[in-house]
């Protein structure tokens, strides 16, 4: 064992004069910043001020005696990803094991950091994430129900928090369902840019790359900022939420993106599959549901994903049209001037969400994108 | 006189497909000439000729994967619209031929992400309305057919040439077309495989099914064709019974074509 680890430190780190100097620089470098930056965070860092700004950095404004709703939607929303597990991830005893692991952890620390009913909520909810996952698992459901599944799911979480009004969406819970939402959008109206793009006819073809080129020269907040003024002018009589404008104007912007990760997808399904559709006598729609799309749609997986975290990261920017995303919300709190100190917490705070969301997804991605390479290429 | 004595021309054979003086282009280049060639039910037709002679682009425009500038085309009584007419649509009118038109191609073109059986089954389910368990019902019989029931959960990847390109011959027969169009179908594969996939063609000519065929099995070819086509730069030179053009071939081209082909 001693053996094996010095031959590994041998080889990786000292196999050469300038990797044994470059070693002894950066060792004790990097082991200072990790002590130092342990040494903040388990003893100088007072973590009270998230606990106590929980609620706001999770749902912003979201009146406190609606929670439920919000937490009909974190309910909905690991169901929902465990769903997705499921489509393509075997749940193994040992990922089950960390995950338990991770959720009885998660439900401690609201339940230390908030209160014990918000605690067993929370573990309440990722239990159901992970029942989702082994029952789609077990139950070998169909991709198309699945589909259903997570629109079905994403309506409902609307229709749950809209009634206080979509004003008052905020925090982490704004900055998902919108990512989300957006998400779906993109994708849906990208692939239909993608096909336009490629149509015969040539008023269609136009049209769509016209619109994919001027979204593609023009910076995500401009677009945003002018759904955001746009709207009241065409339609003055009726009053669009903020909300749903900023989320109009991210998936009109992503949509040119996505449409152009599809039609490299697109390019990529040889021309004797369609022809041998075609002398199957499917319709153009057939053909683009059943084999040109699945099989587009799986060599882009990566750079879908890529794109939700996009989107996850550019929510942020809604806070120009004066929604309070998670990151807006961290700020709100650290305005108030009791919490002033704070600043250092409340970032590390939000990198590690931010950090431990990102690196969720892109792990999903990966999964996703072995399971999607069964059968040939 | 007899009374009951049939005139000629209504006793002429049940003409499935029917090409008169059909010519098609690649922009300048001039792939078919006045091509006139009837196809009639039951008939097994082989066409063989130089590569660049034209045959594929032949049997690839009777399901309309090639458009035809001028002449006839009619399959099952429909007519094939031409280029102008498909400018301004008829992928509907194209659709209602294909459907009783097989079609195999050289490259196998199985859909990778389905397992043999949803390649076999996915057409008659999305094109003609069938449920999902007659359709698998009917794709596992077709799959025992060519014998590879117990490959039918297998991914094309898993299947070598052979066992792929008898999938594809099975994906077309679900479709119970009324004539199979087979596009050099042992051309990609090793040669080890070829057998197996003749086999099947063979069965399939024994039971009545018409066929056009593409190929370079001259020993194939003699064997179950009715007639042979030669096919020359675009033209055809000569149409005959096997022994015709393989014993007597007529023309000079014919003869050459042949010498070359049958030496190995």
């Amino acid at each position: 064992m001693t053996t094996v680890a010095l031959r590994w430190v041998h080889r990786n780190l000292f196999a050469k004069p300038f990797d044994a100097a470059l070693s002894l620089v950066v060792i004790p470098l990097m082991a200072w910043a990790v002590y130092a930056f342990a040494y903040w965070v388990l003893v100088q860092a007072h973590w009270q001020v998230v606990g106590g700004s929980f609620k706001v950095l999770m749902t912003g404004i979201y009146p406190a005696d609606q929670l439920w709703r919000a937490w009909f939607s974190v309910a909905t929303i690991c169901a929902m990803f465990g769903a997705g597990l499921g489509l393509s991830v075997r749940p193994g005893r040992a990922a089950l094991t960390v995950v338990a692991l991770v959720v009885t952890l998660t439900g401690v620390m609201v339940a230390v950091a908030i209160d014990a009913h918000s605690g067993m909520l929370a573990a309440g909810s990722a239990a159901l994430g992970v029942a989702a996952w082994c029952g789609v698992h077990r139950s070998a459901l169909d991709q198309r129900l699945a589909l259903s599944g997570l629109l079905a799911g994403v309506v409902a979480i609307f229709v749950v928090l809209s009634p206080p009004g979509f004003d008052v969406w905020g925090g982490l819970l704004l900055s998902v369902v919108l990512t989300i939402a957006v998400s779906i959008l993109t994708l849906s109206f990208g692939i239909l840019l993608a096909l336009g793009r490629q149509s015969r006819i040539t008023s269609l073809r136009l049209i769509s790359t016209a619109y994919i080129e001027t979204m593609r020269s023009v910076p995500l907040i401009l677009v945003v900022y002018w759904i955001w003024i746009i709207v009241p002018l065409l339609a003055p009589d009726t009053s669009v939420p903020g909300l749903l404008r900023g989320m109009a104007g991210f998936a009109l912007f992503f949509a040119a993106y996505v449409a152009e990760y599809v039609r490299s997808g697109l390019q990529a399904v040889p021309k004797g599959q369609i022809e041998a559709a075609r002398s199957l006598a499917m319709s153009s729609w057939t053909l683009n549901v059943d084999i040109v799309l699945p099989q587009a749609l799986r060599v882009v997986v990566p750079s879908l994903v890529g794109q939700i975290l996009d989107i996850f990261n550019g929510a942020t920017l809604v806070f120009i049209i004066g929604l309070t995303d998670f990151l807006r919300a961290g700020q709100m709190i650290l305005a108030d001037p009791q919490n002033s100190g704070r600043t250092y917490e409340i970032y590390v705070f939000l990198f590690a969400v931010y950090l431990a969301i990102g690196g969720v997804i892109t792990y999903a991605s990966r999964r996703l994108e072995t399971h999607l390479a069964r059968g040939s290429r | 006189m007899n009374a009951i004595q049939v005139p000629a021309a209504t006793i002429s054979r049940d003409v499935i497909v029917g090409i008169a003086r059909l010519n098609k282009s690649f922009g300048t280049f001039h792939v078919l000439k006045d091509i006139d060639l009837d196809v009639g039910r039951g008939e097994v037709v082989v066409i063989i000729g130089a590569s660049g002679s034209g045959k594929s682009t032949l049997i690839r425009g009777v399901n309309g994967l090639e458009m035809y500038q001028s002449g006839r085309l009619t399959v099952d009584g429909f007519d094939m619209p031409t280029e102008a007419d498909r400018e301004i649509g008829g992928e509907r009118e194209l659709a209602r031929i294909r459907k009783g038109v097989g079609m195999v191609f050289q490259q196998f073109n199985l859909f990778p992400h389905m397992s043999a059986l949803d390649n076999v089954a996915i057409a008659p389910i999305r094109v003609r309305g069938h449920t999902p368990d007659e359709a698998k019902a009917n794709a596992l019989r077709l799959l025992e057919r060519v014998g590879l029931r117990d490959h039918a959960h297998k991914f094309p990847d898993q299947l070598s040439g052979g066992q792929q390109q008898r999938v594809a011959i099975a994906r077309s027969l679900a479709m119970a077309p009324h004539i199979m169009l087979f596009d050099e179908p042992t051309s990609a594969l090793d040669p080890e495989m070829v057998g197996e996939v003749l086999d099947v063609m063979r069965g399939l000519a024994r039971e009545g099914m018409t066929m056009m065929i593409v190929t370079h099995e001259m020993g194939f070819a003699r064997e179950v064709a009715d007639r042979v086509v030669y096919i020359d730069h675009g033209r055809i030179l000569e149409i005959g019974t096997p022994a015709e053009i393989f014993d007597r071939p007529t023309h000079e081209r014919t003869r050459t074509f042949l010498s070359r082909v049958l030496r190995h």
